[in-house]
C-alpha cells in the first residue's frame, strides 16, 4: 500500500494532543463532578453548590473583581494602543516591545516585585482587593494592547480622510470609525482578560495575602479535599466561561475577527 | 508539614525521578523500593551535605548510600524509585488513585487516616525488637518520640497504636517566630490571643490551611480551661500525663458548638491579621513586613538562621495554652514491600545518616543518636567567650546527662525551637485526624476565607450581570435595530433606504 499524504494528516498530531490532553481530561472532571465519594452517580454537588451561600457569593465576587479588572485594563490599553498605531512614531515597534517585554519574565518574579512595590507604597495588607486588581491589570495589559494594536493598525487611514471629507471631527471619527472598526479586538482582549481574572488566584494569594478568595483559589483548596466539589466548581466555571464567550464572539469563525495574529 | 513548595519541583521531580531511574537501566531482577517522600525532605549530597568532607567533597545522596549500604548489608541488590509529593493530600490522592509505594512519609493526622481506611500494612514484630542487629529505628529513638508513639487511637472500634503503623521520621511544633524589637513581652504573654491584638493589627499572620489555624481558634476558644489546666499541673495537682491527655482532648474538640465559636473567632482573625501565607512569612518576618508569624518549628529555625544573616534577630515562642506538636512518619501502604522498606526506615534512623538528613532539612530528627547530640551541641553551644550562659537540658530527649550549655538568648531561639525544653512539651499536643467531622471543619474553612454576601447582595450583582449582558447583547446587534441606529441628517434618507433594501 502506497503512504499518501494529505493535508489533512498534519493534523493528526494535533488531533492526538486535543484527545489526550483536553477531551480526556475534561470527560474526568464531568465524571468527577457527577459522582459521590463512593463514585456513584450523584447530583449533590450540584445541589450543594447552588445551595450554598459562600460558593454563590465567591462566584460573584470572582465575576466582580474580573469585570473590574476587564474595564480598567481596556481603559488603559485602548488609548496606549491607539497612540501606538496611529501616529507616526520613529520605532514604534521598540515602544510595543517594551510593553509586551513584561510578559517575558517570569510571573512569579514580577508577582513578587509587585509585592514589593505595594509594600513600600503601603498598600500591602492594607487594600487586599486593590492590589489584587492592581496585579491583574498589570499582568493582563499586554493581552489587551495587542490585539487592539493590530486590529488598529489595520484601519485603512482612507477612512479618516473620507470621514474628515464628510464633515466629522475628531470625536466623530473615533466613534464613527475607529471603535466599530477596533470592536474585535476590544472583544478578544476581553476575552483574553476577563477569563483568566477569575482564576489567577496567584495574584490574590500573593498581593491580597490570601484575604481575597476567587473561584480559582476555591477549586484548588477542594482539590485538597473533596475533588468531587472542586470538579463540579470547575465545571460551572467552564459553564460561565462559554456563555461569556458566546457573547464576545468568540464562535465567530470569520476572518479575522480575533485580530490576534501579530 | 513542610511548607508548600513551588509546584514546579514537585512536578519536574514526581517525572523526572521515575524516568531518569528507569533510563538508567539496571538489571531486572533488582529488587525495586518506591519511596514517597514530601518534597526537599532527604539529604541530597553534594559539596552542601553535612557528610562533605575534605577527602569526600562530593558525598552520595542518602538515597544511593542506602542502595550501597542494603546491597553490603543483605547482599542483594536494590533500586529506590524516589518521588516527592508537595501536601499530605497530595499524597492521599495519588495512593487514591491506585500508584503504589511501598514507603510513604506523611503527617500524623494522615497517618491515622490512611490506618482508618485499612490502607497501611502494619510495621513487623521484628522491627521493633532493639536486639536485633540493624534494627537502627528500634535502638536509636528518643524515648519522647517512643513515648508519643505508644498512643492509641481508634480504628473502627480496635484500639492501635501509632507504632503499629508508623515509625518516625521529623518532628516538630508549632509557634510564633517574632521581632522581639517590635513585640512588646507583655503582649506576647496573651498567647496565641496576640492576633487579635489590634496593635498588631496588620503586623501578625496565619497560615493558610484549615488544621493549624484550626488549632489557633481552638487554643484561643479554650483559653481559660487550657491556662487552668496548666495551673493545675504547676500545683502538681495533675500528673504530667494527664496534663498532656486533657490538652490533647481540647485541641481535638471537634464538636458543633465548638465550631461555630472557632469559626467566630478566625473571622475576628482574618480581620485583624496580615494575611494567611504559606511560603511569605519567613521572608516577610526578615524585611520586617510582619512582626508575629505563625510558624513550624523547622521553618522557625530557617527563618532565624536567614534573619541572622541579614543582622535582624528573631526569636520563637510556643504560647502558654497549647502548641501543635506534628511528626512526619515512615508508614508502608498495602501490598508494600515491607522487609526493604523496613531496612529503609532503619537506614534513615542510623544517626550519622539522620544528623545529615536534619542539617539539610532543618526539622528535628526523632533519632537521639550520640551524633545528633554532638550535632546539637556543635551548633548551639555557647562559644567559651560567650558572657551569659544558660545550661540547656535535654534528657529528656537525648537520655541522661544530655545537657547543652548555651548562650542565654538560645532560650528564645534555634535551640528552643528545635527542642523546646521539657515541660514545654508536656503542653504539646497531637491534633488527629477530624474523622467524620472532616467536612465540618473544611466547611468553616471556606467560610473563614471567603466573602460571604447576603442574598440581596448576590441579587444586586446577578442584576448587574444581567444588564451587563444586556448591554452586550445590544452593542452586537443592537444595529439592527431601529432606534440604535445614528439618525441620518437630512439629505440622506435616500441612501438609508438603499442600505436598508440591502
Amino acid at each position: 500500500m502506497k503512504l499518501r499524504f494529505s493535508r489533512k494528516t498534519l493534523c493528526i498530531p494535533y488531533l492526538v494532543f486535543l484527545l489526550f490532553f483536553v477531551i480526556f481530561p475534561m470527560l474526568v472532571i464531568v465524571f468527577y463532578a457527577f459522582t459521590d465519594q463512593n463514585n456513584h452517580v450523584s447530583f449533590q454537588n450540584f445541589l450543594l453548590f447552588f445551595s450554598d451561600p459562600t460558593k454563590l457569593s465567591t462566584i460573584a465576587y470572582s465575576v466582580v473583581i474580573a469585570l473590574i479588572t476587564t474595564v480598567v485594563t481596556l481603559l488603559i490599553a485602548y488609548p496606549v494602543a491607539y497612540i501606538l498605531a496611529r501616529s507616526n512614531m520613529k520605532k514604534k515597534s521598540v515602544i510595543l516591545l517594551l510593553f509586551v517585554t513584561p510578559m517575558w519574565i517570569n510571573f512569579v518574579l514580577r508577582v513578587n516585585a509587585i509585592r514589593e512595590l505595594l509594600n513600600w507604597v503601603g498598600l500591602l495588607g492594607e487594600a487586599n482587593y486593590f492590589n489584587t486588581i492592581f496585579g491583574m491589570v498589570y499582568d493582563f495589559l499586554p493581552f489587551m494592547i495587542l490585539p487592539l494594536y493590530t486590529t488598529l493598525q489595520k484601519i485603512d487611514n482612507s477612512l479618516y480622510e473620507a470621514c474628515a471629507d464628510l464633515g466629522g471631527n475628531a470625536f466623530t471619527a473615533l466613534r464613527r470609525v475607529t471603535l466599530p472598526l477596533s470592536m474585535p479586538g476590544i472583544l478578544s482582549g476581553i476575552t483574553m482578560v476577563f477569563l483568566p481574572s477569575m482564576t489567577n488566584y496567584v495574584v490574590s494569594d500573593m498581593l491580597g495575602n490570601s484575604k481575597v478568595t476567587i473561584i480559582g483559589k476555591f477549586i484548588e483548596t477542594y482539590f485538597g479535599t473533596d475533588w468531587h466539589m472542586g470538579s463540579m466548581i470547575a465545571l460551572i466555571l467552564l459553564l460561565v466561561v462559554l456563555i461569556s464567550t458566546a457573547f464576545t464572539g468568540g464562535f465567530k469563525t470569520e476572518e479575522n475577527v480575533r485580530g490576534t495574529n501579530l | 508539614m513542610k511548607a508548600k513548595k513551588i509546584a514546579v519541583i514537585a512536578f519536574s521531580a514526581s517525572f523526572l525521578l521515575p524516568s531518569l531511574t528507569m533510563l538508567s537501566g539496571c538489571a531486572s531482577n533488582d529488587i525495586i523500593l518506591r519511596v514517597y517522600n514530601w518534597e526537599e525532605y532527604i539529604d541530597v549530597g553534594g559539596e552542601d551535605s553535612y557528610a562533605a568532607t575534605e577527602e569526600d567533597p562530593e558525598p552520595l545522596s542518602v538515597v544511593k548510600e542506602f542502595e550501597k549500604w542494603y546491597e553490603e548489608t543483605y547482599g542483594a541488590s536494590i533500586r529506590v524509585e524516589y518521588s516527592t509529593f508537595g501536601t499530605n493530600e497530595d499524597m492521599y490522592n495519588q495512593l487514591k488513585l491506585g500508584n503504589t509505594y511501598d514507603l510513604v512519609c506523611p503527617s500524623e493526622y494522615m497517618i491515622m487516616k490512611l490506618a482508618a481506611e485499612g490502607m497501611l500494612e502494619p510495621l513487623s514484630d521484628e522491627f521493633h525488637d532493639p536486639e536485633k542487629e540493624n534494627n537502627y529505628y528500634a535502638q536509636y529513638v528518643s524515648d519522647f518520640i517512643a513515648e508519643r508513639f505508644e498512643a492509641e487511637f481508634d480504628i473502627k472500634g480496635t484500639k492501635h497504636k501509632w507504632k503499629d503503623f508508623a515509625a518516625g521520621y521529623m518532628w516538630g511544633t508549632t509557634g510564633l517566630i517574632y521581632n522581639p524589637s517590635l513585640v512588646n513581652e507583655t503582649d506576647l504573654a496573651e498567647g496565641w490571643e496576640i492576633m487579635l491584638n489590634p496593635d498588631y493589627r496588620n503586623k501578625v499572620t496565619a497560615k493558610d490551611n484549615v488544621r493549624d489555624t484550626y488549632f489557633v481558634g481552638l487554643a484561643i476558644y479554650h483559653k481559660t480551661e487550657l491556662l487552668n489546666l496548666k495551673q493545675r499541673f504547676e500545683a502538681q495537682e495533675i500528673s504530667r500525663q494527664e496534663y498532656t491527655r486533657e490538652v490533647t482532648r481540647l485541641m481535638n474538640d471537634t464538636t458543633e458548638e465548638t465550631i461555630k465559636n472557632v469559626q467566630k473567632i478566625l473571622l475576628d482573625i482574618k480581620k485583624n491579621i496580615f494575611g494567611f501565607e504559606t511560603d511569605t512569612g519567613k521572608s516577610d518576618m526578615v524585611t520586617g513586613k510582619i512582626r508575629l508569624n505563625f510558624a513550624w518549628s523547622g521553618d522557625g529555625v530557617y527563618a532565624m538562621d536567614l534573619a541572622e544573616e541579614k543582622g535582624v534577630l528573631l526569636n520563637y515562642y510556643i504560647p502558654q495554652e497549647s502548641a501543635n506538636l506534628f511528626f512526619d512518619g515512615w508508614v508502608m501502604p498495602k501490598g508494600a514491600k515491607t522487609e526493604a522498606a523496613e531496612a529503609f526506615i532503619n537506614f534513615m534512623s542510623k544517626p550519622e545518616i539522620a544528623v545529615r538528613n536534619m542539617d539539610y532539612i532543618g526539622y528535628s530528627s526523632v533519632i537521639a543518636g550520640e551524633e545528633i547530640f554532638e550535632y546539637t551541641l556543635e551548633t548551639y553551644g555557647a562559644d567559651e567567650d560567650e558572657e551569659e550562659t544558660v545550661e540547656y537540658d535535654l534528657s529528656y530527649f537525648f537520655g541522661e546527662n544530655a545537657v547543652i550549655t548555651a548562650a542565654k538568648e538560645q532560650m528564645n531561639r534555634q535551640l528552643y525551637a528545635q527542642y523546646p525544653p521539657e515541660e514545654v512539651t508536656y503542653r504539646c499536643a497531637v491534633m488527629d485526624h477530624f474523622g467524620e467531622d472532616d467536612a465540618k471543619i473544611n466547611e468553616l474553612w471556606t467560610k473563614v476565607k471567603s466573602e460571604s454576601l447576603d442574598g440581596w447582595a448576590i441579587a444586586v450583582i446577578c442584576i448587574a450581570a444581567a444588564v451587563i449582558v444586556a448591554v452586550v447583547l445590544l452593542s452586537k446587534f443592537g444595529g439592527k435595530i431601529d432606534i440604535f441606529r445614528p439618525k441620518p441628517k437630512k439629505g440622506y434618507e435616500l441612501v438609508k433606504q438603499e442600505s436598508l433594501r440591502k
